[in-house]
């Protein structure tokens, strides 16, 4: 690979560092020179133009097979930076928080750093690799969660800094130990010294090590703790992002991780036949994730973002059938599933941005009338929190049937876990439903308008017209992503 | 008009109401009416041209749509179909004529009780199990909204609980399904694929009840019933008739349509506890309803106690059985729309009250004649009495219950004395009665406007057409009933 072929395939990325370069500078210039902040929608304005151009970048930028380890331009890490870019697109245009950001030229650098991050981490079979561009969009998270400089904002970072760093400690010393037993720095290069001969305690432990990690990343119980207090406390753009395009990166990397790297030490978590190996672990994550997290939040009565992050970790459990069924078809459909969920969680949040900045709070009663203050904002909640709780014909439900009938196709041993993921998933429409009848149902007492802004606008709709396209016509995104994973993997 | 105008009205009609400016009341009833009319007319045309001609194929729409999943866009109507799309047809028109008078966000009434028509529509045309599942979900929300917004009575319980329900159930639908899929090599959900192959005893013994009592909940299987009295007293009037009319229709023909042709020696298993259910729901709703003060609650138990009719039909599991089944889900539907309309919308909106007590006071009979009479001949409907749909449907699933389990007639013959016990009771003290002579006159009270007579005598003469000549609807019951994915099920002795 010549330094010209590398700039090519990397051009997206490219793109979005320079941009955040020139946001800093312009914002660095413009508040020396007139000692005034720089105004959020000129920020904004400019990460969205870097993000359209990097977003034409990967659009035009040639796929490459098997080339490098390193930078690994797939089918799967084309299609998913691409819904990496298009999910921070649709952040970016969320207003940041209820006050003002000092230094919004930083705010908004420091997330398109993050996309960055986030962007190579999804294309990356090489542990090292995968390791530092991890890093990169981690370390700008755990500053952008604290930047709205609030009490809750700070707690939120420290307890957001202080977890993540210990998984991403668990992380490298389990990535460590896989490349003491492989001798290998590539999933490539793993999965061969697994298949020579019995998986060794030492990858074992490694892997260990690495779940808990990812764990963190995807928000799986128990490695959630940050999640409530990072949705509630950090900007709403911050939440955007960790909460739909850093869980959809880190099911990638999970994907890539076993389904490359750890193929053959999967065992089995089928009823009556359960064999070590990481598809019984998921599945007793998935059980705890799913259950804790829809019972916790059923509990939530004074967040709708607390609820969102409850409702992220049982989602994420979901995710985790499809995954320990250990098959190409359940893995496209979790596939499917995070990027609709990461549009509708995504959407939901815009929704709860907006009433927040009107209300002063985001309790489930600030909620109440909007029917009648914005029927468009109504609407598209009702489209958001009808698709997480999987109701048709939006995309939640494709997603969350197609998850489920794949995993099972795996082995009816499976049948314990879809159903367990089944019935919890039915009880989730209890609380999304009472923040919808405050919606509908309920009267309000004052009578404002709710404006929002023209990018604001965006954010809301576009997410809830993909989410009924894809509802409609799911194979739009399901077939793609389906050949991706056999591109991956191969056929058999 | 082929078949699908049914679910093209409605989905239609529901988008249209959303697209009138805000506050056009009188323009989102026309379109409602007039969606729902087509409905009709198109179930209705094609069940006369199915009559007229009953060797034809019968109509069917086939496209690829989601080949990851093996699901397609397939939709056919037979006989039974046929029937059962007519009864929502006449359903939705009755319900639009009842809610004539909603004031309170009109267009959005009209659209979520359209999307309920839709789903209904969808169901019963649906031959492939995704796709059916899709139209059974659709329901769910705008049940939730009807009851909560536009409901009475401690409606946002009664509509939470009744959500909660069906989507419980969904969840064990869902299971259910999804083995089947998983079984035959997760290939196709098509409904009749699913039913050709055979499953493992073990699995059938396991997915059985949990399809089949998916689909019962919402057909108000005892115990799981109580979200039906609650949701239907709670839900305005026409929520109530839809719910009570076509919505618990739908459990009983997922039942019928997907969960006994999948498992059938599961089925064979089970059936004798489905039977002995359906004899308590029969004589524990007769019984509760004799007990309850409110007129609703009579009516939504005794809702319960007729539906109880429908399950031992389809645990008869014979001819007369099945087709009694679905006569009586026919009836049924007819009858509880028309209870709930007279007792929910005529009486309940000109004197305020439900209680049986209270509604003495009125002086019904005298005041309101129409409604009266009205709700005497649904009482007689209610009761079975011959000359009516009901007595047909009884009957025939009791006959088909004689040959299978001839001892639990017994009980069935106690269920109907007591449906008559409950139902003369509510009749007398709402609408004929005692008073001395020395009580204040009862107060004036509006008569009956046109929408109410026409939506009544629809109903009307729905059920006694069928009663008095009953030929037609089994033969178009009967053709469903041919389909292969009865023949193992019915050739068992």
């Amino acid at each position: 690979v010549n330094h010209y072929e590398l700039f090519i395939q990397l051009l997206p990325e490219a793109v979005l560092v320079i941009t955040a370069l020139v946001l800093l500078g312009v914002a660095v210039a413009f508040e020396t020179k007139t000692r005034e902040t720089f105004a959020v929608g000129n920020a904004i304005g400019i990460a969205s133009l870097g993000i359209l151009i990097a977003m034409l970048a990967l659009w035009f930028a040639p796929q490459v097979k098997g080339e490098s380890p390193l930078i690994a331009n797939d089918a799967l890490a084309h299609l998913f930076k691409g819904v990496v870019v298009m999910l921070g697109l649709v952040a970016v245009w969320l207003p940041p928080a209820r006050l003002e950001i000092a230094q919004t030229g930083e705010y908004y650098a420091l997330i398109l750093f993050a996309l960055t991050g986030l962007m190579l981490t999804v294309g990356t079979n090489h542990l090292l690799f995968l390791f530092v561009a991890l890093e990169l969009a981690s370390l700008s998270l755990y500053l952008l969660v604290g930047f709205s400089r609030t009490a809750r904002a700070a707690e939120a970072s420290l307890k957001y800094f202080l977890f993540g760093g210990v998984s991403a400690g668990f992380l490298l010393f389990g990535l460590s130990l896989i490349y003491g037993f492989s001798h290998s720095a590539t999933l490539g290069g793993v999965a061969q010294a697994l298949v020579a001969g019995p998986p060794s305690p030492l990858a074992m432990t490694g892997l260990v090590m690495v779940i808990a990690g990812l764990g963190f990343k995807l928000a799986a119980a128990p490695f959630h703790y940050w999640a409530p207090d990072v949705y509630q406390g950090a900007p709403a753009t911050t939440v955007a992002l960790v909460s739909a395009a850093s869980k959809v990166v880190g099911l990638v990397v999970m994907v890539r991780f076993l389904m490359v790297g750890f193929h053959s030490a999967a065992g089995s978590a089928a009823w009556g036949g359960m064999i070590a190996g990481w598809s019984m672990w998921l599945a007793i994550l998935a059980a705890v994730s799913m259950i804790l997290g829809n019972v916790l939040a059923l509990a939530q009565r004074r967040s709708v973002r607390r609820l969102l992050a409850y409702s992220a970790v049982a989602n994420t459990g979901y995710l985790m059938v499809g995954l320990c069924a250990n098959g190409r078809a359940s893995v496209g459909a979790a596939l499917f599933y995070v990027v609709v969920y990461g549009l509708a969680t995504l959407g939901a949040l815009a929704v709860t941005a907006a009433v927040e900045r009107d209300r002063g709070n985001d309790a489930p009663n600030a909620f109440a009338g909007l029917i009648h203050r914005s029927p468009f904002q109504a609407v598209c909640l009702l489209v958001f929190l009808t698709s997480l709780a999987g109701i048709p014909p939006l995309a939640g439900f494709v997603g969350k049937f197609s998850l489920f009938s794949h995993a099972l196709a795996g082995g009816l041993g499976f049948a314990w876990l879809v159903g367990l993921a089944a019935i919890m998933s039915a009880i989730s429409l209890y609380y999304y439903l009472s923040v919808l009848k405050q919606a509908f149902v309920l009267e309000c007492e004052t009578t404002i308008t709710c404006d929002i802004s023209r990018t604001h606008i965006l954010a809301v709709a576009l997410p809830a017209v993909a989410l009924l396209v894809l509802g409609v016509f799911p194979s739009l995104l399901l077939d793609p992503i389906t050949s991706a994973v056999v591109e991956l993997l191969g056929s058999h | 008009m082929t078949p699908a105008w049914t679910l093209i009205s409605a989905f239609a009609g529901a988008v249209i109401v959303l697209l009138l400016p805000a506050r056009a009341a009188m323009a989102s009833r026309m379109v409602a009416l007039v969606a729902s009319l087509i409905g009709a007319v198109a179930a209705g045309s094609a069940c006369l041209s199915k009559l007229a001609n009953p060797d034809a194929a019968p109509w069917s729409f086939d496209r690829e749509w989601i080949p990851s999943l093996g699901s397609r866009f397939h939709l056919a109507a037979d006989g039974l179909a046929l029937t059962l799309l007519f009864l929502t047809g006449i359903t939705a028109i009755a319900g639009v004529l009842f809610s004539w008078n909603i004031e309170k966000r009109p267009r959005a009434f009209f659209a979520f009780f359209m999307t309920i028509i839709g789903g209904v529509y969808g169901v019963f045309l649906s031959r492939d199990a995704f796709l059916l599942f899709v139209f059974y979900e659709i329901v769910i929300l705008p049940k939730y909204m009807l009851i909560a917004i536009w409901g009475s009575t401690n409606k946002e319980y009664g509509a939470m609980k009744l959500t909660m329900y069906s989507i419980g159930a969904s969840a064990l639908i869902l299971i259910g399904l999804v083995a089947a899929y998983a079984a035959t090599g997760a290939t196709s959900f098509d409904i009749a694929h699913l039913a050709a192959a055979t499953y493992p005893p073990a699995m059938q013994a396991w997915a059985f009840p949990v399809l089949f009592l998916g689909f019962a909940v919402l057909a108000g299987i005892w115990p799981f019933h109580t979200w039906a009295p609650t949701g239907h007293v709670a839900a305005p009037t026409a929520a109530s008739m839809l719910l009570a009319g076509v919505v618990m229709k739908l459990g009983a023909f997922g039942a019928l349509c997907v969960a006994m042709p999948l498992f059938e020696q599961g089925f064979a298993q089970w059936k004798p506890l489905i039977a002995g259910l359906a004899v308590v729901g029969i004589i524990y709703g007769a019984l509760t309803a004799l007990s309850q003060k409110d007129l609703k609650f009579i009516i939504g138990y005794s809702s319960v106690s007729h539906m109880g009719f429908i399950l031992l039909g389809l645990a008869a599991a014979n001819h007369w059985g099945l087709r009694g089944a679905v006569l009586q889900m026919i009836s049924h539907g007819i009858i509880a729309g028309l209870l709930f309309g007279i007792a929910g919308r005529v009486v309940y909106e000109r004197t305020h009250t439900r209680d049986l007590t209270e509604l003495g006071r009125f002086d019904l009979w005298k005041s309101l004649p129409g409604a009266a009479l009205a709700f005497t001949l649904a009482t007689a409907a209610s009761m079975g009495l011959p000359g009516f749909s009901g007595f047909v449907a009884e009957i025939s699933v009791i006959i088909g219950l004689w040959k299978v389990y001839p001892w639990l007639t017994l009980f069935v013959a106690a269920g109907i004395i007591l449906t008559g016990v409950f139902s003369l009771r509510a009749l007398y003290r709402a609408f004929f009665p005692e008073r001395d002579a020395s009580a204040a006159p009862p107060p004036e009270l509006p008569p009956l406007t046109r929408p109410e007579i026409s939506a009544i005598a629809l109903l009307l003469a729905v059920s006694i057409a069928i009663g008095i000549y009953p030929k037609p609807w089994v033969q178009l019951i009967d053709d469903g009933l041919r389909s292969p994915l009865f023949q193992t099920i019915l050739s068992k002795p």
